[in-house]
């Protein structure tokens, strides 16, 4: 009950934090030097003569007084309207929801790549503390930090794509398409993930608790799992909440790379184009998805942590 | 839980390796399939391109989203542009013009029908004209849109078309890719098309049969096509938007064919495909010029030796060479001498510094001791030299500029700014050099010079400080209404002559199209305009 209230008190406060977002986009696009009238001039191709630049802001809406543009687009927002795209002159909102899925499905296999492959990773290097699988996991968080995403997808695919012809450069429908886009995209959040779990690892360890187990004659396996992992795990859990975002984020540019036709991309045409509805309703989606991850994350804490004691209870 | 496996496995395993072999089976069939290249539900040849977004719902009245050389591939003209700047029948058989040369009587084709087997008549082109008059405004910067008074049908294969003024670039402009196409009026929303089409019907070699939102289009050749039939039954135009990713795709085998202007790879790998010997690369005749516009009514470019300096001490070998990788060609003059009425034997001028150093000397702008700036009448060689910021070809091409004239004591200051803010800076004047593009077939050089009559454009701006710039707008407001070629002939021949002359432009390149293809397609075509790519003549032998 006391964790519904505290969900639901998170969720409300959802509304404010968006407006206050939807006004920041709303300003910074608009107070910069860019005029989107002359992006769609030059995307038809028409030399833009006055008139043909006044034709186009008439057309786009941009005539109006900004606070007029405000609040109109506010008002169709509130009906999951958020405008029609200057550039390819569709609705913004079904196109996001078309592109959608498959951003979520690379950003869920990256996430689960991530996972699968950071806590092993963060455990043998746990394990051997200084030793040559620590320096090896040292080596690719080194690398994973360092690297920019793009910069990983074009080295993949020249060398599976382009020199050994094993995977697949681009597109969507198979899983061989999937692996590169979603390497790239995954390689810095589980470079993090593994040094986390490795520091968390070797501090639990050092804890009296698992001292105490050892004194009892548990195996070593079992302290590893039950009483160091288990404890090493929770920063994990909130760097994971954090990750799906950044995760998501990261298809903005891997997406065009490897041609995936997800959000990303989409949102990344809109900002070559100052196509200011695609923005604004793309920005908007990351700051709700970055917010709720943050509160899943809260909320997956508290359950698996009895000890944390969520807000509403302190004050309570 | 490992428990819960085992008993899992056990109850469930012989239905489960059943259902798993069954899959296994068909994903090897479907590898085999797609091994074997095989296209399902297409009988002939499939070309594989790219393009960096849909191609749009293809209205053909309509611009962005959609594109061009799409919208060129579904609809025809009633003439057609061809690549030695003349027009020739198409949808339009023949044709005459009253003496006046207001009325213009068009006799169409009698053998053209819509792809969805709808007449090709008078009464569908009049019906397209007026959905285009229609909106008229969104078509004001094209001259020939607010030149129309009306448009009839005399007979049912005969149109007449009357103009409010001689205006002589008519048949240019009914060539355009848009508006003046014809879809099949059935197709028309509320009557028109300015609030969009049900499908794309058009005469043309090609019907769009499907869209895939930021995945692909598919194009089939329209079987009853009027004219020659295209080798290719199907093109599938993949969506890319990135350069580097689309040359991964040709190399890899995803696509067969990479064409266009605006960079569709970058000049680099351009040149590496060329010299791999594995693929067929090829420019096109230019297509438009890029340029820099000087200023003559600011700063120092006001004087027409610093104008000739520069012209002089730019090496434009050297930027085709490094920046470009050949991928254009070196301009001398403003517009190519493939463009009508600019084949005038103007005299180049040469790269030669010391000459550019001799013609700065002699007009007073000297290097002071020790210095390396020119100076006269106690201010700085400075010229601003602006471009879009993000465009990194030109940011190159301007530090060569730079590094250029800085070698003969003039001092540029590179401005790299947002597009937007370039663009306000050609409509106002405060440039000091500023790139520019002039805007290719087939609005070369009617469209191009007429926009230099208004205070909005760079040209304007550039030539504001020449002492016969009023001349050169009314020998241009003439020419465009010149009834007699060759009196239209020697006009153009004394703008384009003045304007060189008097050094307001620094030309840089003529700009081509790019393209890399497999050698299977054995010979690669040019589309006498920037954005008609023939794919219809893909696959067929050399003319």
């Amino acid at each position: 009950m006391k964790l519904l209230r505290f969900t639901l008190k998170r969720l409300l406060f959802l509304i404010p934090m968006l407006f206050v977002a939807s006004i920041a986009i709303f300003l910074m696009l608009r107070l910069g030097p860019s005029d989107p009238a002359m992006d769609y001039l030059r995307l038809s191709r028409v030399p833009p003569t006055p008139q043909a630049l006044e034709n186009a802001r008439q057309m786009l809406g941009l005539d109006l007084p900004i606070t007029v543009q405000y609040f109109t687009w506010l008002g169709n927002a509130l009906h999951f309207d958020f405008g029609v795209s200057y550039a390819l002159q569709r609705p913004v909102l079904p196109d996001i929801l078309h592109y959608l899925p498959a951003t979520l499905q690379l950003a869920g296999v990256a996430l689960l790549l991530t996972l699968a492959v950071s806590i092993p990773l963060g455990i043998w290097a746990a394990r051997h503390r200084d030793g040559l699988p620590d320096q090896f996991v040292r080596l690719v968080a080194f690398l994973g930090v360092s690297m920019p995403n793009f910069w990983l997808g074009f080295l993949l695919v020249w060398l599976l794509s382009i020199e050994l012809g094993w995977l697949p450069p681009m597109g969507r429908g198979s899983a061989s398409q999937m692996i590169m886009p979603a390497l790239a995209i995954a390689f810095m959040s589980l470079s993090i993930n593994a040094r986390l779990l490795r520091a968390s690892m070797l501090e639990v360890s050092g804890q009296r608790h698992v001292y105490y187990a050892r004194l009892r004659g548990l195996g070593a396996g079992k302290v590893e799992r039950s009483h160091i992992l288990r404890n090493a795990l929770l920063p994990i859990v909130t760097a994971t909440g954090m990750h799906i975002g950044e995760l998501i984020g990261g298809t903005l540019v891997i997406e065009s790379i490897f041609g995936w036709p997800g959000v990303g991309r989409y949102a990344v045409s809109a900002i070559f184009n100052r196509d200011y509805p695609v923005i604004q309703c793309f920005t908007l989606m990351m700051v709700l998805v970055f917010v709720l991850c943050n509160l899943i994350v809260d909320i997956v804490y508290a359950w698996l942590d009895p000890r944390i004691r969520l807000g509403v209870e302190e004050k309570a | 839980m490992y428990e819960l496996f085992t008993k899992f496995h056990t109850f469930g395993a012989g239905l489960m390796w059943n259902r798993i072999a069954r899959r296994i089976g068909f994903l090897c069939l479907v590898l085999v399939v797609v091994m074997m290249g095989a296209q399902p539900g297409v009988a002939g040849p499939v070309l594989n391109f790219s393009w960096p977004v849909n191609v749009g719902p293809l209205n053909p009245h309509l611009y962005a989203p959609n594109q061009m050389f799409a919208q060129n591939m579904v609809y025809e003209p009633l003439v057609k542009y061809r690549a030695d700047g003349t027009v020739g029948p198409w949808l339009a058989e023949s044709w005459q013009v009253s003496n006046d040369g207001r009325v213009y009587h068009f006799r169409l084709r009698q053998d053209v029908t819509f792809s969805n087997g709808e007449a090709f008549d008078a009464a569908a082109v009049v019906a397209n004209f007026n959905a285009v008059l229609a909106n008229r405004p969104r078509h004001a910067w094209l001259e020939l849109a607010n030149q129309i008074v009306d448009v009839t049908a005399d007979e049912p294969y005969d149109v007449t078309l009357t103009l409010k003024d001689p205006y002589y670039p008519v048949l240019q402009e009914l060539a355009l890719p848009r508006p003046f196409r014809f879809i099949a009026p059935s197709q028309f929303i509320d009557g028109g098309t300015m609030n969009g089409i049900k499908r794309p019907i058009g005469t043309g070699p090609w019907i769009l049969r499907e869209t895939r939102l930021g995945e692909e289009d598919v194009f089939v050749r329209n079987d009853h096509y009027w004219g020659p039939k295209p080798f290719y039954q199907q093109i599938t135009v993949k969506v890319i938007p990135d350069p580097n990713s689309r040359a991964v795709a040709f190399e890899t085998g995803q696509i067969d064919l990479i064409y266009g202007t605006d960079g569709p790879i970058s000049p680099d790998s351009y040149e590496r495909f060329r010299t791999s010997g594995r693929y067929l690369a090829a420019l096109s005749a230019p297509f438009e010029s890029q340029m820099l516009a000087l200023n003559t009514h600011r700063g120092p470019t006001r004087d027409l030796a610093v104008r000739l300096a520069i012209n002089h001490a730019v090496n434009k070998d050297l930027i085709i060479d490094k920046v470009l990788y050949g991928t254009q060609k070196r301009a001398d003059t403003l517009f190519a001498p493939n463009v009508p009425y600019a084949d005038i034997g103007l005299k180049p001028y040469e790269f030669d510094p010391d000459q550019a150093s001799t013609l700065l000397d002699q007009d007073g702008w000297l290097l002071p001791e020790g210095g390396k700036i020119r100076i006269k009448d106690g201010k700085p060689l400075q010229i601003d030299l602006s471009f879009v910021g993000t465009d990194a070809v030109a940011k190159s091409i301007a530090e060569i500029v730079q590094a250029d004239l800085r070698k003969i004591g003039i001092d540029v200051a590179l401005m790299g700014e947002e597009e937007s803010s370039i663009y306000a800076r050609q409509r106002d004047g405060r440039f000091g050099m500023i790139f520019n593009r002039t805007w290719g077939a087939p609005y070369d050089p009617h469209a191009f010079v007429s926009s230099m009559r208004v205070p909005s454009h760079a040209d304007y701006q550039a030539q504001l400080g020449l002492p016969d710039k009023a001349k050169i707008d009314a020998e241009i407001s003439q020419a465009l209404i010149e009834t007699d070629a060759e009196k239209r002939r020697a006009l153009y021949r004394d703008i384009l002559t003045r304007l060189h002359d008097e050094a307001v432009y620094l030309p840089l390149t003529y700009v081509t199209a790019v393209a890399v293809a497999k050698p299977e397609l054995g010979h690669i075509p040019f589309g006498a305009m920037a954005s008609e790519i023939p794919f219809e003549k893909l696959g067929l032998a050399a003319p």
